[in-house]
């Protein structure tokens, strides 16, 4: 049966929810941010950029309410099965999953802030400025951006690569807790 | 005798007039001196300054009978060197063909220390009649004017292909301006 809450053996559709909600707008969001980046000055720029930064700001939205979340119902325990330095490097890597994407969004709303380029999110709603425009600021911070969303990509590589041992060599379980439906 | 009364008459109203016009002449100065544009990206706010212009503003008896200023596209700085590149090409002020953008202004009506001013604009080829409202101050003991004009940049060409899109790149434009004037020797 499908629970909203979690349960010891598994998440329940709540945080699956928000968990694949996350994990489908960051893919989108770094294709998104490489694609923009990329072009030259013009139009389509200031248009893909600005839905870069307007869903950037529902991503941060998103992981502030998952962290929320996961004190208001905790996540199943990981299976004894799993060594204890499993146990720290698990750990260690989902709290760098929650703390690297929202430097990196900060960042990234700061460097806009720098440049003095304002966010209207999706054009509805005026975002306030995190520091007055400071042009000499705003290079290091597009730098400070990019390396942290580069560290973001190599803990997802690890972050999936994990859930393939556990799903494919291990078969611990520990894969369902997120996918129940998955047998 | 008559006709030479007449012609002294004629001088001595010619002199009066004339003193009563002398008008005082003034430089406005880059440094010091500030002209900030205003416009919407993507429904937010955004500026860059001009770093260069001159102008020379005229009063007689503290109105302000003509100004002629020039501003250099090319001095354009938003602090983003990608974006000043793009703004010195043809898009947007296409300073090669076009290095100045001038106004000459026509007639003035001031009020106190308000100058209505209209006058002719030209940007990139296109001349248009604008108005604004100058104003003019004494600040650290030196004349200054300040002023908005208001302008819709589609009517110079300013923001073409593409840019013409004004849901993304609005259409007004602000430009403030704001310099200490320097007595013409």
């Amino acid at each position: 049966m499908t629970r909203f809450l979690n349960s010891k053996e598994a998440y329940g559709i709540i945080a699956q929810l928000l968990h694949g909600c996350v994990a489908v707008l960051i893919f989108t969001q770094i294709v998104l941010g490489l694609y923009a980046a990329n072009l030259p000055v013009s139009m389509a720029r200031l248009q893909w950029l600005s839905h870069h930064k307007s869903l950037g700001l529902t991503i941060l939205a998103l992981v502030i309410m998952r962290l929320l979340w996961r004190q208001i119902d905790a996540p199943p325990p990981l299976p004894h099965t799993m060594a204890k330095w499993e146990h720290h490097a698990a750990n260690a890597m989902h709290r760098a999953l929650y703390l690297i994407p929202v430097l990196a969004m900060l960042a990234g709303w700061l460097y806009a802030s720098a440049a003095g380029l304002t966010v209207n999110w999706f054009g509805q709603m005026l975002i306030p400025d995190l520091i007055a425009k400071n042009t000499e600021l705003a290079p290091l911070l597009k730098a400070l951006h990019h390396v942290l969303v580069g560290l973001l990509v190599l803990l997802l590589i690890a972050h999936i690569g994990a859930a393939v041992r556990h799903a494919l060599m291990l078969h611990d379980r520990v894969v369902q807790r997120m996918f129940p439906w998955w047998r | 005798m008559v006709e030479v009364m007449r012609w002294a008459g004629l001088f001595i109203l010619a002199a009066c007039t004339h003193v009563g016009a002398v008008e005082e002449c003034y430089t406005a100065e880059t440094s010091g001196g500030q002209v900030t544009f205003r416009v919407l990206q993507a429904g937010a706010p955004y500026s860059g300054n001009f770093r260069h212009f001159t102008g020379e503003v005229c009063f007689a008896q503290g109105k302000l009978t003509r100004i002629d200023a020039t501003l250099d596209p090319a001095s354009v700085d938003t602090g983003l060197p990608e974006l000043d590149a793009a703004l010195k090409d043809e898009e947007f002020f296409a300073v090669r063909e076009f290095p100045r953008v001038t106004f000459v202004s026509s007639a003035v009506h001031s009020q106190g220390t308000a100058h209505t001013t209209r006058g002719t604009l030209e940007i990139k080829g296109h001349r248009r009649e604008v108005e604004v409202v100058l104003h003019s101050q004494q600040s650290g003991g030196k004349l200054a004017i300040s002023g908005a004009l208001k302008l819709d940049r589609l009517q110079y060409g300013i923001g073409t292909g593409d840019w013409s899109n004004t849901k993304w790149l609005s259409a007004e434009v602000i430009l403030d301006i704001n310099t200490p004037l320097t007595r013409k020797k």
